[in-house]
């Protein structure tokens, strides 16, 4: 069984009458530790499709089992306790809790599980010092530069341990230097075993993965593996991640 | 909880809003049941003061309610009236009265204070001894005389620690000889001072001060307490009789009775309760529609915080027990810093001597069951609002 399993996934918007197929029967199955792209041009359906994997909305049809459990199924505690355990979440925007420290917001997933852990604190610390944000703890997002910021999204994103990284343009709203910084935290990610599926519309992103599935009007056009290209980047130095 | 303390740390403008909405609410709150409390004190007090037994009632002139008449005085009760009732088999002693607020002055100190123009019984009837000198005599009622018993406090504030007795003081424009000193009965808690009165013969009282022939009212005592409810038929009887009332005529007199006492109290007392009842609900209302509109605004303000914690597993649940525990802990600092604001207003105007209040524990109870009530009652909607927003609509 994969890790997500995908078959004839179909969503619809409703909207004053009016109903859009964003996605019209999708069917993806993604193993543990694949480094997976799924890039298109906007409005092909990758932010819902996202949202669909990520367990934050459900198919309109079709059949969606995620680690041997059936999703579509869940009620909406099971569903957040999915969110919580399996799945962490990058986004383009950070969306970090503002005014809130840095280690408080890495924390933040620790507090929805069913018992939390005592070591919270020692954690999320780190997690941030995994990603080089070590002498940050204390900065709210506010205080921090977008490279930083998104870092910190990566640390949350980790903080219980997930299978699965769901990344949503995660260098949409960075310059090229903390980009290709970012690029190299999840890149190690995978050589860690985790599992990373990223969103983008940027071919040059999805060259790092090893899979790139295309979308186009809802439906998969392209799904193909090939070479991963992080060695190329290795020159550049990146944070202090090791 | 933390996380509760944390948003409304966020928000200070909201928390500030929402925590003066209830601020509001629950200050009126005391400061109101403080009022009604004093206020209901102060009234059973004066009614206790009264100083019936068991075996007594008054008779005053005039229909209509009990207490807090107008002050229009009706003429109709006599002295004859007095000893037709004195005749009554039931009857023990019948005091007749005369009343009248007035100035009493010494050298060049003066007090308000209340003059009785009354009978030598009176002091048997109130079983109430005099602490120097002596009583009123059946001879000063005749001669009409000029003489005067002080009460306790007329008596400190006139003479200030000068022997009293034999001095003359003055009742409005004349002049009275002291010739005794009532035993000080004390002053109640709320205020009610009973030894704040100046006896003078009832004879003196009519001719030579108050220049009147009727009566305020009359007091009796009957022979055991059982005769009471005969003695007043009796009574009733004889005076409609002396008025001439036909028997369509409504009294012109009224009973003051322990047990009409205790009757009007208790109407009092229910009367009081509801209006402080509606008072409290109807500030306790704004407050908590406050608290409601705002957490409403705030979930909006939000979202995007509602949005990342619910992809980061917070359940609806979560989200609710979250704002709820954010509106709870506004109520309660709010009900917190109402009652302590409520309760300096309290004793501000206690300390002022503008209306009697009464401050109790109950006013702080029932303020923090309120409050938290409201913070769940009003928090309930806008947190529902938050937690039903789907992860998905809250991050676009």
């Amino acid at each position: 069984m994969s890790l997500i399993e995908m078959q004839s996934i179909i969503k619809s918007f409703k909207n004053i009458g009016f109903e859009t197929q964003v996605l019209k029967g999708i069917s993806i199955s993604i193993e543990g530790g694949e480094y997976v792209s799924i890039i298109g041009p906007s409005g092909a359906g990758k932010s819902t499709l996202m949202a669909i994997m990520g367990c934050l909305g459900r198919p309109t049809s079709g059949m969606y089992s995620l680690d041997g459990e059936e999703v579509e199924s869940m009620n909406d505690k099971q569903l957040s306790r999915i969110r919580n355990e399996k799945i962490g979440f990058v986004f383009q925007a950070f969306h970090l809790l503002p005014g809130v420290t840095a280690l408080d917001n890495v924390m933040m997933p620790l507090m929805y599980c069913s018992e939390i852990p005592k070591d919270a604190t020692e954690r999320a610390k780190a997690a941030l010092q995994k990603v080089g944000l070590g002498h940050r703890l204390h900065h709210t997002p506010g205080q921090m530069s977008g490279g930083e910021q998104q870092r910190v999204t990566i640390a949350r994103a980790l903080i219980n341990n997930p299978k699965i990284i769901l990344a949503d343009e995660p260098t949409g709203n960075l310059d090229s230097k903390n980009g290709a910084e970012i690029m190299k935290v999840f890149d190690q990610l995978v050589s860690e075993g985790r599992t990373i599926i990223l969103i983008t519309h940027d071919p040059k992103v999805a060259e790092h993965s090893n899979r790139t599935i295309r979308l186009k009007d809802g439906l998969v056009e392209e799904d193909r593996y090939h070479e991963t290209v992080q060695k190329h980047e290795a020159g550049i130095s990146g944070p202090a991640a090791e | 909880m933390k996380q509760a303390f944390r948003g409304l740390r966020l928000n200070k403008t909201n928390t500030a809003l929402m925590t003066l909405g209830i601020i509001i609410g629950i200050a009126s709150l005391t400061v109101i049941v403080a009022i009604g409390e004093g206020t209901k004190k102060s009234v059973l007090n004066r009614i206790a003061n009264l100083g019936f037994g068991p075996d007594a009632f008054s008779v005053y002139a005039g229909a209509g309610r009990l207490f807090f008449r107008k002050a229009q005085m009706p003429t109709n009760l006599t002295l004859q009236d007095a000893d037709d009732i004195a005749a009554l088999p039931s009857v023990r002693i019948v005091v007749p009265r005369q009343r009248k607020r007035l100035r009493a002055i010494y050298s060049r100190n003066n007090t308000s204070t209340r003059v009785y123009g009354v009978t030598p019984p009176w002091q048997e009837a109130r079983a109430w001894n005099v602490a120097d000198g002596r009583f009123l005599s059946d001879q000063d009622m005749e001669r009409k005389s000029k003489v005067a018993v002080l009460g306790a406090t007329p008596a400190r504030n006139l003479f200030q620690g000068i022997d009293p007795l034999g001095k003359s003081v003055r009742l409005g424009t004349v002049f009275f000889k002291v010739i005794g000193i009532l035993e000080e009965k004390g002053v109640t808690e709320s205020g009610y001072d009973p030894d704040n009165r100046i006896l003078i013969p009832l004879s003196t009282s009519m001719s030579r001060m108050l220049h009147q022939t009727y009566l305020h009212s009359i007091r009796i005592q009957v022979l055991d307490p059982g005769q009471v409810s005969k003695a007043m038929e009796d009574v009733t009887a004889l005076l409609r009789q002396n008025h001439n009332l036909s028997s369509l005529a409504a009294d012109d007199f009224r009973f003051v009775t322990p047990q009409g006492i205790m009757e009007w109290v208790n109407k009092q007392k229910l009367a009081m309760n509801r209006m402080l009842l509606l008072i409290s609900t109807i500030s306790l209302l704004v407050g908590g529609i406050v608290i409601m509109n705002i957490m409403l605004v705030s979930v909006r303000e939000r979202i995007r915080e509602i949005g990342i914690r619910r992809c980061f597993g917070a359940s609806r649940m979560d989200i609710t027990q979250q704002f709820l525990c954010e509106s709870v802990v506004v109520s309660l600092f709010g009900g917190i810093l109402g009652v302590g604001l409520g309760w300096g207003i309290s004793a501000g105007l206690k300390y002022m001597d503008w209306i009697p209040t009464q401050i109790d524990w109950q006013p702080f109870a029932l303020s923090f069951v309120f409050s938290t009530l409201i913070g769940l009652l009003f928090g309930i909607q806008p947190a529902r609002k938050a937690a039903f927003l789907t992860p998905e609509e809250t991050l676009r």
